[in-house]
């Protein structure tokens, strides 16, 4: 009971830790007041709660995908609030006058709803275990061991970002982002198909022989850029589109003249 | 550049193409964290509708790796998901809460 806790516990909470590492280190480096992380860990958790403790209710939506539509509504708002955060920060950092709060109500949203797409499902997973007394010690420790794991990796990721070079970073940092917010498009556009919303297709390759999807890399790869390892060709398509319009988004407005300069970042 | 242009719409075409045929629907059950029946034999290439009563009090997740599914069920309640459509094969899913002993497989043929 106890590992599956860990790892259960683990796999969701790495998935909001590597997002809410990197925006952090973003924030770091444009200079802007880390103050929005406090605010989305509280207000995260408390809507994943309450996302949590009405998921009965919600999956009967749709004819009994509720769960599917409104996680895809999570994550593909994510997608998006993430693309404007790229153009708004790629700007801010060219010397355009943007306001910081608008960067950090970006870095907030994004995060927030990472958490309550994650965090509700460990609060039902725990939830199961509140009237079992004699198993809900070792859930508990197990979860903390997950959770704890999922942070230390989310704390060594932020640092080995915080460490590189100034150049670097700033190409790392963007490319990490663009992965990471055409993951997100890609994961809603399966829970479409899982819904029944978009068509079901074969799968477009099998690369398991690569890179197992419950292997620890791969665990790691699909928190950080959605990998799958059976996806259809409609997501593989949309996973693309996201990245292609994402990297289009950013070498437009870096191109754009105007700003007072680089800032230092 | 007249075949590039031709090569995306087919993509897209292709991407947006169903797979059309009436939805076969399928029903299995957890209790006391098994599923019921832990295998099941489906119709290849078709999509199915799969739907799995959750009879415990506590809360389950259905998920599958090879099939690429993923979802919470609550305690006493159901959840439809759909599959496929999947090529011939065995295709293990279970239940992520308690692994040990939710185990199941579909049989594609």
């Amino acid at each position: 009971m106890l590992l599956s806790s860990v790892i259960i516990v683990l796999r969701e909470v790495l998935e909001a830790a590597l997002l809410f590492s990197l925006l952090m280190v973003l924030s770091r480096r444009l200079g802007i007041s880390c103050r929005w992380v406090v605010a989305a860990l509280f207000i995260g958790l408390l809507s994943a709660a309450i996302y949590g403790f009405n998921i009965d209710l919600i999956s009967e939506w749709f004819d009994g995908v509720g769960q599917e539509v409104v996680n895809a509504l999570l994550q593909g708002t994510i997608y998006l609030l993430l693309s404007a955060l790229a153009a708004i920060a790629v700007r801010y950092r060219r010397g355009f006058a943007v306001p910081e709060s608008l960067i950090m109500m970006l870095m907030f949203a994004s995060v927030t709803l990472a958490i309550v797409r994650e965090g509700s499902e460990i609060m039902i997973y725990m939830s199961g275990f509140m009237q079992v007394t004699d198993l809900l010690l070792p859930v508990m420790a197990g979860s903390a061991i997950g959770a704890g794991i999922g942070v230390s990796v989310g704390a060594v990721f932020y640092f080995a970002l915080l460490n590189l070079g100034r150049r670097t970073a700033a190409i790392t940092g963007a490319v990490l982002l663009i992965l990471v917010a055409a993951g997100m498009a890609s994961q809603a556009a399966q829970q479409l198909i899982q819904a029944d919303w978009l068509p079901s297709q074969y799968p477009a390759w099998d690369s398991s022989w690569l890179l197992e999807e419950q292997s620890v890399t791969g665990q790691l790869f699909y928190a950080l850029v959605g990998y799958e390892a059976t996806p259809t060709p409609l997501q593989v398509f949309i996973h693309i589109m996201a990245i292609a319009l994402l990297v289009g988004i950013v070498v437009i407005v870096n191109r754009q003249r105007g700003g007072v300069g680089a800032r230092d970042a | 550049m007249m075949n590039r242009r031709a090569g995306f719409f087919m993509l897209i075409l292709t991407a947006l193409t169903p797979v059309h045929a009436a939805t076969p629907v399928f029903e299995i059950e957890i209790r006391d964290h098994l599923f019921l029946p832990a295998e099941f034999t489906v119709p290849a290439g078709k999509k199915i509708k799969l739907i799995v009563y959750n009879r415990d009090p506590t809360p389950e997740e259905f998920e599958s790796y090879e099939l690429n599914r993923e979802k919470v069920i609550m305690g006493s309640s159901k959840a439809v998901i759909f599959i496929g459509p999947l090529k011939p094969g065995a295709y293990p899913f279970f239940g992520e809460f308690n692994p040990k002993t939710a185990q199941g497989k579909v049989i594609a043929e």
